[in-house]
């Protein structure tokens, strides 16, 4: 059982710093100037970020020690986005990967 | 207004099935935790950030210091600063509470979904409806997921890993924002970091991974301004 102060405390503290995190640059946006060069950068921040969430989620998803199960993953996460390139259907490419994931592990 | 509110509601539809799994994790972590329904409720509302809630429900419910559980929750929430940055431009002229709404709803999914569809806005104001309608979807999704998760537990069967469900959902976003072989080459170096940096302490391998990342594409547009 969590105490309830301890509890609250934390929770206020993480609510305040994390909306500081998102906030931080959007209050400012009125007030300063975005370079080209800046604009260009963050363009590239779903190439740097999205890859870091699906293949550590995908090649260690038994954890850091399993070597070899669960590879498939692997495998299907890269036909459904060879898939998804051709289709651009994202219900599509959820569907596809999850009944080939099933298939590939329960028959 | 509500045209572009819609179109971003609609656009989230096809990547709930990512969502609902890791939602139902969510609930269920606060109910093994023996939080009490008013306290998942709050913490849910008060931070939505299902990483970071994961994270530091685990740490309390081992009564880690505060500063342990403060610093767990932020590191993994850094990462929405660089969303932060690349949304600010799009809130330029935008009210305080838009900038508000826009900041305290900020996701990965969200972002990634309206930087996917950036080609259909012709203003910032279209942009920013489109966000906040993403954003109306995520949190309704989440929210029930959640709920449902802490009152019934994880409903989905394992053998159906619906949690797999979230890196194809991303999949789907990360697919339309590779638009050159420069866009490409940052998200296979991002992918081989993401491997080489998943040991590093408190979930600092991602935001590890992205700084470097961007840093790799800072050099790639500055090596193509120094060549014109």
């Amino acid at each position: 059982m969590i105490n309830d102060n301890y509890f609250l405390l934390n929770v206020v503290l993480l609510a305040v710093g994390t909306l500081i995190i998102r906030g931080s640059f959007i209050a400012l946006s009125g007030k300063m100037k975005n370079s080209e060069k800046l604009r260009e950068l963050f363009s590239y921040i779903p190439a740097a970020v999205l890859p870091a969430f699906i293949f550590p989620a995908t090649f260690f998803h038994r954890g850091i020690v399993e070597s070899i199960y669960g590879k498939e993953r692997v495998l299907i996460l890269i036909a459904s986005g060879v898939v998804f390139y051709f289709i651009r259907s994202t219900l599509l490419i959820i569907s596809f990967g999850l009944i080939l994931l099933y298939v590939v592990t329960q028959l | 207004m509500v045209k572009h509110f819609n179109m971003g509601f609609k656009a989230v539809l096809p990547i709930i099935s990512g969502i609902v799994p890791f939602g139902a994790v969510m609930g269920s972590a606060f109910a093994e935790a023996k939080l009490s329904f008013w306290q998942a409720f709050f913490m849910n509302t008060a931070v939505y950030a299902g990483a970071a809630q994961l994270a530091t429900v685990d740490l309390m419910s081992q009564n880690a210091a505060v500063l342990v559980v403060l610093a767990t929750g932020l590191i993994i929430n850094l990462r929405f600063l660089l969303y932060s940055a690349a949304m600010s431009p799009l809130t330029h002229d935008s009210s305080p509470l838009i900038k508000f709404l826009c900041a305290f709803t900020l996701t990965d999914q969200s972002y990634a979904t309206m930087t996917a569809n950036q080609n259909k806005f012709n203003t910032n104001t279209e942009a920013v409806n489109f966000y906040l309608g993403t954003a109306a979807c995520m949190i309704l999704t989440w929210d029930v997921s959640v709920y449902a998760g802490y009152i019934f537990g994880n409903f989905a069967p394992v053998s159906w890993s619906l949690d797999f469900a979230v890196p194809l959902s991303f999949v789907a976003l990360l697919v339309p924002s590779l638009k050159s072989k420069k866009y490409i080459a940052v998200a296979v170096v991002s992918s081989l970091l993401s491997l080489l940096l998943y040991g590093l302490p408190l979930k600092t391998g991602l935001m590890a991974t992205a700084l470097l990342s961007i840093g790799f594409a800072w050099i790639l547009i500055r090596r193509k301004s120094d060549q014109r």
